[in-house]
């Protein structure tokens, strides 16, 4: 749905002005390309955990079958529904920015782990690790463009997506420990 | 001697002192409910005695308790005020929509937020027990020597006691806590006077954050006090003196101090303040107080210069030991120091003191008591030879 307000053109919901002024801000901040982030996890009781960024917070849990109380998603369910959001981000963004109406859009995941039972301990030896050896990602999307259009989107919206890149790409982890008497 | 029976150049404490390792034991104990406020006042009786003795064998002319009682500076009041509750920041960010300005707070103290302690207003506030007569009271049968009583300034009290999303529920704002506070604290310091306390010192230390960290409204950490500010100096700094003042003016028969320093909670600098008391003097002027109990025993503490238009004004505990040090200062250094301070300040006016407590937490002492001691022995020395200089 496009609508016009005033001078306000509004794409998908995005107001495209707007955003095109958002983006040309933080690009006139050579710095903000590290886009710095922080979050605070605070465990809670058991396998419950309180996640904080910003002035938002999130529960962390485990499922009933692994004994958490299951009322928020486990740490891994968060990865893959960031790779879902962030992949539909990406695409609406994408989307937008050409001028193409979106109806409807969903991604859905499915992903397997190499190993989780070294993460559980089920398995002393080094056969393996927990982390994913698969995703696959769909996309559905009704849209107001021809196919060829819409999957140049999709190879571009998953090349920069940025948690595309924290899964396929190797960061620096820098571990560390306080003890507090 | 001067007029009030004391020495020329008297020497003082700013307040804490660090806390043998049974009063800690002790502390935890009380903290976590396993001994009542009086058996754990028990403990502590020993404790200051003991803080008693090495002050008065340091040659120290005003005594305090060594704060022996308290877990730090500020935070004791949570036993002693109805309405008060110690909120770990874990808590008090469970609750506040501002979660981000804690969380940079814990980011500047490189701690979690279940280690860090908010004294905060939960409800209206009133005595629960005396803030300190009970304190002096102690004291007083066990020493000769003039008391001091260091209590946390009203300003302190209003910025960090009152959280947003917490207090407002009977707080609108942070001015209408500080209505309670000056009334808890001026009846304190009237009850103590008349009670025969020679000295009560107000700690503001906060007033640097003001200047120094103008413009910032979101909370900072100052000596562990987590305050929100107007972020406009002027503001803030009226709204200070506006406190002190009416705990104050016409309590005569006592000296009244006002101590700020720029942290010493830490051994490193860099998470300390630093810069002149310039910008805070003509503050600290209109304030009716006697002394000003301030830090110069390093650089970071700027020029005493910054009295150069205001001399003779007031008082000066001047700061001549750095509490966080190993090294123990030289008598030449102090009486460098007091030499520099004569060029604003008259004789009578300067009483010598360390720059600051030293164990303003109990927990995390900036010495052991064998060097804290040294440093208040060179104090003592180096005064007597100024004293002797006079004579």
């Amino acid at each position: 749905m496009s609508v016009s307000e005033q001078d306000h053109t509004v794409i998908n919901g995005v107001d495209v002005d707007a955003f095109q002024a958002a983006l040309e801000a933080v690009g006139s901040q050579p710095a903000a390309k590290h886009a710095p982030k922080a979050s605070r996890v605070r465990w809670m009781n058991g396998l419950q955990f309180k996640a904080m960024v910003r002035n938002h917070t999130f529960i962390v849990d485990e499922p009933a079958h692994l004994t958490g109380e299951d009322t928020s998603p486990n740490s891994v369910e968060y990865v893959l529904g960031a790779y879902g959001a962030c992949l539909a981000t990406g695409f609406v963004m994408n989307a937008t920015k050409q001028g193409i109406k979106i109806r409807n859009l969903e991604v859905a995941l499915e992903s397997t782990q190499n190993n989780v039972f070294t993460f559980l301990g089920l398995n002393p030896s080094t056969d393996g690790h927990p982390g994913f050896e698969e995703i696959i990602a769909k996309l559905f999307v009704q849209a107001d463009a021809d196919e060829a259009t819409l999957h140049k989107i999709w190879e571009h919206t998953i090349t920069t997506s940025p948690v595309h890149n924290i899964l396929t790409r190797i960061a620096t982890i820098k571990p560390e420990v306080d003890i507090i008497p | 001697m001067t007029g009030n029976g004391l020495p020329l150049y008297p020497v003082t404490v700013v307040g804490s002192w660090p806390r043998p390792a049974y009063l800690l034991e002790a502390l935890r104990k009380r903290q976590a409910g396993q001994l009542t406020f009086e058996e754990f006042n028990a403990v502590a009786d020993r404790a200051v005695l003991e803080a008693v003795r090495y002050q008065e064998d340091a040659g120290v002319d005003i005594v305090s308790d060594g704060e022996q009682r308290r877990d730090n500076f500020y935070s004791f009041v949570v036993e002693k005020l109805e309405g008060v509750k110690l909120m770990s920041l874990a808590d008090i960010m469970d609750v506040v929509e501002d979660k981000a300005s804690f969380d940079k707070i814990l980011r500047q103290a490189d701690a979690p937020a279940f280690a860090i302690h908010n004294t905060t207003a939960v409800g209206k506030i009133s005595p629960k027990r005396p803030l300190a007569l009970d304190e002096y009271q102690f004291l007083r049968k066990h020493t000769r020597k003039p008391i001091k009583i260091p209590l946390p300034g009203p300003y302190l009290l209003a910025r960090s006691m009152w959280v947003k999303g917490i207090s407002d529920s009977v707080y609108p704002t942070q001015e209408s806590l500080a209505v309670d506070l000056v009334e808890i604290l001026r009846n304190e310091l009237i009850a103590l006077r008349d009670a025969g306390c020679e000295f009560v010192q107000f700690d503001e230390p906060v007033l640097t954050d003001v200047v120094f960290n103008a413009g910032v409204k979101e909370r900072t950490f100052m000596c562990a006090s987590m305050s929100a500010s107007s972020g406009d100096p002027t503001k803030e700094l009226l709204f200070a003196t506006r406190l002190i003042n009416s705990i104050t003016e016409g309590v005569d028969g006592v000296k009244t101090g006002i101590h700020v320093c720029r942290g010493n909670w830490s051994r490193k600098d860099e998470v300390l303040l630093k810069g002149s008391y310039a910008p805070l003097v003509p503050t600290l002027m209109g304030m009716a107080i006697d002394q000003l109990v301030l830090e110069y025993a390093t650089p970071r503490a700027g020029e005493l210069a910054a009295f150069e238009h205001y001399p003779q004004k007031k008082e000066i505990g001047l700061g001549v030991a750095n509490p966080r040090s190993d090294e123990v200062e030289t008598t030449d250094f102090v009486v460098g120091k007091v030499k520099e301070a004569l060029q604003y300040f008259a004789p009578g006016q300067i009483y010598l003191n360390p720059d600051c407590g030293f164990g303003t937490f109990a927990e995390r002492p900036m010495n052991p008591a064998e060097i804290a001691a040294k440093k208040l022995r060179v104090i003592a020395e180096a005064a007597q030879q100024l004293r002797k200089s006079v004579n």
